[in-house]
């Protein structure tokens, strides 16, 4: 044996043996850092850039003269903080957000107070809270019909926190043994005044929401019901059950007697009608064995538009850009401004959905990257977005998602109409 | 001994007796699966208590990311779990009762069913690892094979709603706890390996494994860690393993 042979020979024994090395090797958990504090608090700081394609000749690209160009370029920066400070029986809890961005047609910037509620526990049994305070209720992972005091989520992100009411509520949790195993009553009082809760409804009018929660047999089942004279009062139920170890099913309806539509008739004109309406979601989750996760959702929104009244919005704002190419008189697409502002402007405003979300956890043996598209399709106009994503979570505390949203229908349809025809988005979260 | 001790009427009784003794000590003798499935969960555990677990997962060139839990548990079949850390995780909470698991994400503000197959955490543990009930509420032994220092137990899930369908768990005889753990799907294959290691002493007489590493076939190179620490008897109100207390997990440390 050569002299290099000598000093190899122990370097390969010592590489071969480099697994067990690491089989034995120690890991150390200081509970310390842990420990539990009075006053918590996380959150997290985020960069957003989108880069749009302006639909020009769109409804709401006319209806928003601003964007004369054909792209739009946005740079948002935004901080999420949220927090809890512990005495006996008694908490204080906060969420605020601030948020400032900057695009070719201006400046923005706001400060959102989420949340801000005191909470008394008579623990585990009963909490009571005071403040501000946000409620997510049904299990809809796109739409909720029986959120009754719920914002309305965002289906593109719809894991994102929204903006509490001022509320007071209370909250019991009983346990059985048998078929029902938890039933949990929630109560809230909702008062709309002038400067508190005026989004909801009506003002000067006290409001007044319950859900009755039930593990029944391995299902879960809520009855919810709200009233006052802000809203027309309603009644809901959502279920939701594991068929498998991989399979879960969901559902809401939502019944509302005295439902109150604003509609645009054929004239022009604008009528406030009373209708009763069934809205419901039916949905499913399920997880493939090579780690596919599909959220698949029907929702049909009794209270929504139709392909025909859409396309009656539609057509006033056509008829307000020629008014105002042959006049230069806006009178008719400042009239479609107000009016799409009473609905017709909202983000899904039309009856019939399908919703589709895939991802494909850690694809490849690649840990923390998800790939992943969702899809909105209008069952109504045929109209969809279709919206391709990649999330990296691999850096402790860091979250980076890309993301590109294609928007596509013909014309008079609801996504056909809509401001950009496909956006592409970086966002990167820090948390802390 | 003479023929004639042994055939007298006392000596006749008495080796009826011993034969009869010794027939009915080889009956108790004989190897229960489910009794040392049953010993096996006694020993891993109070019956309610609470725990901090840290969760580590491994990557090929070595890169690690931590979880830390805090964890109670209550009889057999009811646990919640919440994320301490990281940032990106805190305030996350998992519920179980029996087949049902939930998961709340602060942001999003309400529990979301999830299934045991999928992972909360990413890497090699998947959310019945995260949340694993007592085997013996979950899997029935069907067979037990004496290897000498340790029992082979091969256990069957008892639902089609367990992970896992079927087990083999290597099961130390000395101190009747597990020290490796096979767990395969319906169709046979082996989904992953589990190897419990470390006996530390927690307190009040509990001795247990302080630290449960896994491989998998399915995720070459990669490897999970989970540390326990703390593990504590406590009891707790039933009405702590309900969605409405899952925003307040917290309150219990």
């Amino acid at each position: 044996m050569n002299s290099a042979s000598n000093y190899f020979l122990p370097v390969l024994i010592l590489l071969a043996s480099a697994p067990c090395v690491c089989a034995e090797e120690e890991f150390s958990f200081d509970l310390e850092k842990f420990e539990k504090k009075m006053l918590q608090w996380k959150g997290y700081a985020e960069l957003k850039w989108e880069h749009m394609d302006i639909n020009h000749g769109s409804a709401f690209s006319l209806l928003n003269p601003s964007t004369s160009s054909s792209t739009l370029d946005r740079y948002t920066g935004s901080l999420q903080i949220d927090g809890r400070y512990d005495r006996g029986m008694s908490s204080i809890n906060w969420l605020v957000k601030a948020a400032a961005w900057q695009d070719s047609i201006g400046w923005y910037d706001t400060t959102d107070v989420y949340e801000a509620y005191l909470s008394v526990k008579a623990p585990p049994s009963f909490t009571g809270t005071l403040g501000k305070k946000s409620y997510k209720w049904g299990k809809g992972y796109a739409w909720n019909p029986v959120g009754f005091i719920n914002r309305p989520k965002d289906p593109n992100n719809p894991e994102e926190a929204l903006e509490g009411y001022i509320t007071t509520g209370a909250d019991l949790i009983k346990s059985f043994t048998g078929s029902v195993q938890t039933a949990a009553l929630t109560t809230v009082v909702l008062p709309v005044w002038e400067d508190v809760n005026d989004d909801f409804g009506v003002p000067d009018n006290i409001n007044i929401a319950a859900k009755l929660y039930f593990l029944y047999k391995d299902t879960d089942i809520d009855l919810l019901f709200a009233t006052g004279n802000s809203r027309s009062t309603r009644y809901g139920l959502d279920f939701s059950r594991n068929l498998a170890s991989n399979f879960e099913i969901h559902g809401e309806a939502a019944f509302t007697p005295n439902h109150k539509k604003i509609t645009l008739h054929n004239d022009g004109s604008l009528a406030t009608n009373t209708q009763s309406t069934f809205s419901y979601l039916l949905g499913l989750r399920h997880l493939t064995e090579n780690n596919i996760t599909s959220i698949i959702e029907y929702y049909h929104n009794d209270g929504g538009y139709t392909a025909k009244e859409m396309g009656r919005f539609f057509q006033l704002v056509a008829d307000g850009e020629s008014q105002f190419l042959s006049s230069n008189v806006s009178i008719l697409l400042d009239k479609a401004r107000e009016i799409s502002l009473k609905g017709y402007g909202k983000a899904q405003p039309g009856r019939n959905y399908l919703y589709g979300r895939f991802t494909h956890k850690e694809p490849f043996d690649i840990l923390y990257c998800s790939p992943g598209i969702t899809t909105i399709f209008n069952l109504d106009d045929r109209s969809y977005s279709l919206s391709p994503e990649m999330v990296y979570t691999g850096f402790t505390n860091w979250e980076l998602r890309v993301r590109f949203s294609y928007l596509a229908g013909p014309s008079f349809s609801e996504f056909g109409e809509k401001l950009h025809s496909n956006k592409l988005e970086l966002r990167v979260r820090f948390f802390f | 001994m003479t023929l004639h001790k042994i055939c007298n009427p006392a000596g006749l009784t008495a080796t009826v007796a011993i034969f009869f003794y010794f027939v009915a000590s080889s009956q108790s003798f004989a190897l229960d699966g489910n009794e040392i499935l049953r010993q096996v969960d006694n020993n891993m555990q109070p019956q309610s208590y609470e725990m901090y677990r840290k969760l580590i997962n491994i990557e090929p060139d070595g890169t690690a990311k931590e979880f830390v839990l805090y964890t109670v548990k209550k009889g057999q079949d009811k646990m919640v779990a919440l994320f301490l850390s990281p940032a990106s995780e805190k305030g996350r909470s998992t519920l179980r009762l029996g087949d049902n698991m939930w998961l709340y994400i602060p942001n999003v503000g309400k529990p979301l069913r999830i299934t045991s197959l999928q992972s909360v955490v990413g890497g090699i543990f998947i959310n019945s690892d995260i949340l694993r009930l007592d085997y013996q509420v979950e899997y029935n032994a069907e067979k037990v094979t004496d290897q000498g220092e340790s029992y082979l137990l091969e256990l069957t899930a008892k639902s089609p709603s367990v992970a896992y369908a079927t087990l083999k768990m290597e099961v130390d005889k000395k101190n009747v706890l597990p020290t490796s753990i096979e767990c395969y799907a319906i169709s046979g294959m082996l989904i992953k390996t589990l190897h419990y290691s470390k006996l530390k002493d927690f307190g009040n007489g509990l001795v247990r494994p302080s630290q449960l590493t896994t491989d998998s076939p399915l995720h070459k190179g990669y490897r999970s860690v989970m540390l326990f620490a703390k593990v504590h008897k406590k009891e707790f109100a039933d009405e702590v393993f309900s969605l409405n207390y899952m925003s307040k997990v917290d309150e219990l440390r």
